[in-house]
């Protein structure tokens, strides 16, 4: 669309809309915003105050580890719908998709190797929970399976609303560098929940015979979810009131779409 | 948040909407050229213009030059979604995904 000045926004078409936002331009543009200046998702002149004690650093490296475990789910899930996607701009935003959730993998790895982890990789998938390993098990399945409109349910829908809320609940207590970095995925998390919202909301529009068939994905990967939120919630020493909140967040996105 | 107004506002009658000049509040997560037309929710001390909504995926304040009324059309570019400016029951206006 140029660099021209924009007078009114929301004026747009909404074909010109959808091409602006989905394109590769507009990622790296909205990316550079954020991103450039930092290193491993931080600003060097950050301030390392992360946990000096043994239990909370542990605590921290568990709770990493978990996050790594579903940012890869996602890079395997987001790459693999690439080639089932339904057309060029969806194909193309799901490949700003990839280097985003590979950006969040190597970043996290990195933060855990600064805590003194020396084989992050493993470490992480030694110490991520069972329900997050099923999850990602399940999602790769319904990849594998060809199924559109159930694979980015329970990746950009499910997943990534999950992700959203528990990295905005962890990033409000975090220490400095941890908090950067959680920041700058939640701005890229905006992205992929809005794509999959929006791509499912139209696709059940014009063929609402779809949503049984979400409905039953969502009723056989719902125990996994609320035991992941379970476990985060935990993990990040979330408060018993806060974590119906966090529930709730994560439940919106699923009801605007009419599961309830 | 109150943006400047850009012309005088008609009072009697309200015929016409307000207009705003809008300007970068440091939001950074879309391309420079958009940037005016987003800021942050800053939180329970924060308060929505008559030009501004909350997006409710992403949460993100969405602004317009304009004045909202219902039935305005609004983009969420951070998150990608179209909404609809609707009144809700307590007379507030709010903004609704339009799939």
């Amino acid at each position: 669309m140029g660099t021209a000045p924009v007078r009114e926004v929301h004026d747009l078409e909404h074909e010109r809309f959808l091409e602006e936002v989905h394109s590769f331009e507009f990622w790296f543009h909205s990316v550079e915003g954020y991103l450039s200046g930092t290193t491993y998702g931080h600003r060097e002149e950050t301030v390392d105050d992360s946990p000096s004690g043994a239990v909370d650093r542990q605590h921290l490296i568990t709770v990493l580890s978990n996050y790594c475990i579903g940012e890869m789910a996602a890079l395997e899930g987001a790459s693999g719908l690439i080639a089932i996607a339904p057309n060029q701009l969806t194909k193309i935003f799901l490949s700003t998709q990839v280097a985003d959730e590979g950006r969040h993998l190597e970043v996290l790895l990195h933060r855990m190797r600064d805590l003194g982890v020396k084989y992050p990789a493993q470490e992480a998938d030694r110490r991520a929970s069972r329900g997050l390993k099923q999850f990602r098990h399940e999602l790769l399945r319904l990849v594998q399976g060809r199924d559109w409109e159930a694979a980015i349910f329970a990746q950009n829908v499910i997943l990534e609303s999950l992700e959203f809320a528990v990295f905005r609940a962890h990033a409000e207590g975090a220490d400095p560098v941890t908090k950067e970095i959680l920041d700058g995925i939640i701005k890229d998390e905006r992205r992929h929940i809005g794509f999959g919202e929006n791509e499912l909301g139209r696709r059940l529009h014009a063929a609402p015979h779809v949503r049984t068939r979400l409905a039953r994905v969502r009723e056989e990967l719902d125990h996994l979810i609320l035991d992941m939120l379970e476990d985060s919630s935990r993990e990040i020493g979330v408060e018993p009131d806060r974590k119906a909140e966090l529930a709730r967040a994560y439940l919106q996105s699923v009801e605007r779409l009419g599961f309830t | 948040m109150v943006d400047p107004l850009q012309s005088p506002e008609e009072v009697e009658g309200r015929t016409e909407r307000r207009r705003f000049v809008l300007e970068e509040t440091g939001f950074d997560e879309v391309p420079k050229r958009y940037r005016k037309f987003y800021r942050k929710w800053r939180g329970p001390g924060d308060q929505l213009g008559p030009n501004e909504a909350i997006c409710p995926v992403c949460k993100v304040v969405i602004r317009s030059s304009r004045e909202l009324w219902p039935g305005d059309r609004l983009y969420c570019m951070p998150c990608m979604s179209r909404l609809v400016v609707v009144e809700s029951a307590d007379g507030t206006l709010e903004a609704r995904v339009s799939y």
